[in-house]
């Protein structure tokens, strides 16, 4: 009796253990199972990782400028309307982060009837020289009022002189530039095609053209204050390919020896930016341009010498400054006045100067920050030209601009 | 005639915005995610005796608190990296100011290891190469045979920033797990006997700090008040505090409280280190 209740004790035991153990195994096998599901997830989830952190170093900003103008009697006449709305700018910026240091920027403009690159280029952090940095493609010529973005520029549009002396503010070249951090110093040097104006892909002649600017900054804390101060210098040329005589400044006619010859352009700036906390920011901002600029003749190669000399090759002696006062009120208000000045011409005047007269420009703006993304800006510009024989009376030229600009 | 109407309704707008502009209530404060504690301790304690102010404190990490005070959304930035200088152009563009920096409090980053980890010394260069992938396994520093589990923060944290700038001087291993703040940091570490993480040193409970040293033959520190003050500590910050314009009213007071006894007193009882 005792034996049979003791098999029968072993049998129960040991069907309960080998029960327990198939209760054990097969938990064994769900546990393997969501391993192996989770260790799966953990693959897909660093999959998911590399490709979302590629997606981050994609970055896409960009913003449009629509705004109504009403010009003055004389640009009516010119113009033929008196008034108009007017998609200014409408960019995309595409900008990739591919490594440390190393990014690539993309920024086609968009605007009603204007679709043109803007940007296109890359900049490389030279290896073991942190702060300098090579730019390669299409980028601003290196100089302040070119370089300060559209979007958050306090005036619509850059001073005369900017315009006139970088048309179009980009250029195609190489440009290498020292930002230091321990000595507050910005060196930029570009080698460029010259001569760029958004249409054309090569160089128009051998030559390169030269820039360089060089920015210091002090700092002085405990008043609230910095000063941004420097210098630039341009060299290049144009080349004069059918028309071997020149126009001086001074209108006397030269000849060069031949056609196919180089012009100057040669031009040296002075900058100065002083940022002072004084019951909100305030910045006063100014630069001061002056030398040579050439125009080559585009008078055919095969017109009479009488054509040829009444189509010159032009060399302009030209100047040209601005200065910018720019006042916060509050974190959402802006008031900007801007002078400048700008003459194509120094050497000569009055009846002359022809159509070389010169501009003093004031202009008037007010800006209002609705919010991080939204501006709006009323601007009142009153440009003053030079009278002479050509020019009787100032032209009626001004011009009253309301724009909002959608930043992102 | 024209010119000085035209100014002069400019200047009347300018004073009639400026009026407005100056009636400040609330003082937020929003940034790094390293200094949150103790700018929420800050907040908690002048809140108390000066119950008129009231102070909202947000994390993000430094680079949200920098983006944040040149969009205009908050009135105090908390950075535990110096603005750059692409941070105080856009300052400059927008408000034509070079923005305030006012140095709060002092910090060691602090090299976090499990507290079971045989490792118990890193030389800059050796943090460097951990978090570039180029020492994998810890047995290269003298530990135990397993691979280097790497721990850090996100790329909008100061801490990542000045770590990146300061040690490591080059991109980050793909094989960092991001983490949301420092006390994720910290948590991640304690957990994992493999892991290394970074972070400031108030948040360092239940890890071990590793002693950094500048090079094999210096001395090895952790972060403390005295290797700190004395910058023994290799990895040693500024936290800061920026502001768009220099301070008034309730927002210079609030200041001046936090940079004097009180204040500092709280850094220390947070676990950082007084500026003075």
């Amino acid at each position: 009796m005792k034996k049979l209740l003791a098999i029968g004790i072993f049998t129960v035991i040991s069907i309960y253990g080998y029960s327990q153990k198939q209760v054990i195994d097969s938990l064994k096998e769900v546990i393997g199972n969501h391993e192996g599901k989770l260790n799966a997830l953990d693959d897909r989830v660093l999959v998911n990782e590399g490709d979302l952190a590629k997606l981050n170093k994609i970055k896409v900003s960009g913003y449009i400028q629509a705004q109504w103008e009403s010009y003055g009697a004389d640009l009516e006449k010119t113009n033929g309307y008196s008034n108009t709305f007017y998609i200014r700018r409408a960019r995309i910026k595409f900008t990739y982060e591919a490594a440390d240091g190393v990014k690539f920027v993309l920024q086609p403009d968009f605007s009603t009837g204007n679709l043109a690159l803007k940007d296109a280029y890359t900049v490389v952090n030279l290896p073991k020289l942190k702060n300098l940095t090579l730019w390669v493609g299409q980028m601003n010529r290196p100089n302040y009022d070119v370089e300060y973005s559209s979007s958050s520029r306090e005036l619509l549009e850059r001073a005369r002189v900017t315009t006139t002396i970088y048309p179009g503010e980009r250029e195609i070249g190489a440009k290498l530039e020292y930002n230091g951090i321990k000595i507050p110093v910005l060196l930029q040097v570009m080698m460029m095609n010259g001569n760029f104006t958004g249409t054309q892909a090569k160089d128009v002649d051998s030559r390169k053209d030269v820039m360089a600017r060089f920015v210091y900054s002090v700092k002085l804390p405990a008043a609230g204050v910095g000063i941004d101060f420097g210098a630039n210098h341009y060299f290049g040329s144009n080349l004069a390919k059918t028309n071997k005589y020149v126009k001086n400044s001074d209108g006397t006619l030269d000849s060069l020896n031949n056609a196919w010859r180089y012009l100057d352009k040669h031009w040296t700036g002075g900058e100065i930016r002083i940022y002072a906390d004084v019951l909100g920011g305030m910045s006063i901002k100014g630069e001061y341009v002056a030398g040579i600029n050439s125009v080559a003749s585009t008078v055919a190669s095969t017109a009479t010498m009488a054509q040829k000399k009444a189509s010159p090759n032009l060399y302009n002696n030209f100047a040209g400054c601005y200065i910018t006062l720019v006042k916060n009120i509050g974190a959402k208000n802006q008031a900007v006045v801007r002078y400048d000045y700008y003459d194509p011409n120094t050497k000569l005047s009055g009846d002359a100067a022809g159509n070389a007269i010169y501009y003093k420009t004031w202009a008037f703006a007010w800006q209002y920050y609705l919010n991080d993304n939204i501006r709006l800006t009323a601007q009142y510009t009153m440009p003053k030209n030079e009278t002479n024989a050509s020019n009787p009376s100032d032209i009626k030229d001004n011009l009253f601009t309301i724009r909002v600009q959608a930043k992102f | 005639m024209k010119h000085i109407k035209i100014f002069s309704i400019m200047l009347i707008l300018a004073v009639m915005a400026s009026a407005t502009a100056f009636s400040q209530s609330k003082i937020t404060v929003k940034g790094s995610d390293t200094m949150v504690i103790l700018a929420q301790r800050w907040a908690e304690l002048y809140m108390k005796n000066n119950p008129q102010t009231t102070i909202q404190v947000t994390g993000g990490g430094s680079g949200v608190g920098i983006t944040a005070l040149i969009n205009g959304t908050t009135d105090i930035c908390n950075a535990s990296r110096p603005m750059k200088q692409t941070e105080i152009e856009k300052l400059k563009a927008r408000y034509n100011t070079l923005g305030v920096e006012i140095p709060c409090a002092k910090d060691g980053v602090t090299i976090f290891l499990n507290e079971a980890n045989k490792v118990t010394e890193l030389t800059l260069k050796q943090i460097s190469d951990i978090y570039t992938a180029k020492i994998r396994n810890w047995k290269e520093l003298g530990g135990v045979d397993a691979e280097i589990r790497l721990y850090g923060r996100e790329n909008s944290s100061g801490t990542y920033t000045y770590l990146h700038d300061e040690v490591v001087k080059a991109d980050y291993a793909s094989t960092v797990q991001s983490l949301p703040g420092t006390a994720a940091v910290v948590n991640a570490v304690k957990k994992d006997v493999n892991g290394i993480g970074y972070g400031g040193a108030a948040y360092a409970v239940g890890v071990k700090y590793a002693k950094v040293k500048k090079d094999e033959s210096s001395t090895g520190y952790v972060p403390s008040a005295e290797t700190i003050a004395n910058n023994q500590y290799p990895i040693t910050r500024y936290l800061y505090m920026y502001l768009r314009n220099r301070p008034t009213g309730e927002t210079k007071k609030y200041i001046d409280w936090i940079l004097g006894v009180e204040g500092q007193r709280v850094v220390t009882e947070i676990g950082y280190f007084p500026v003075k």
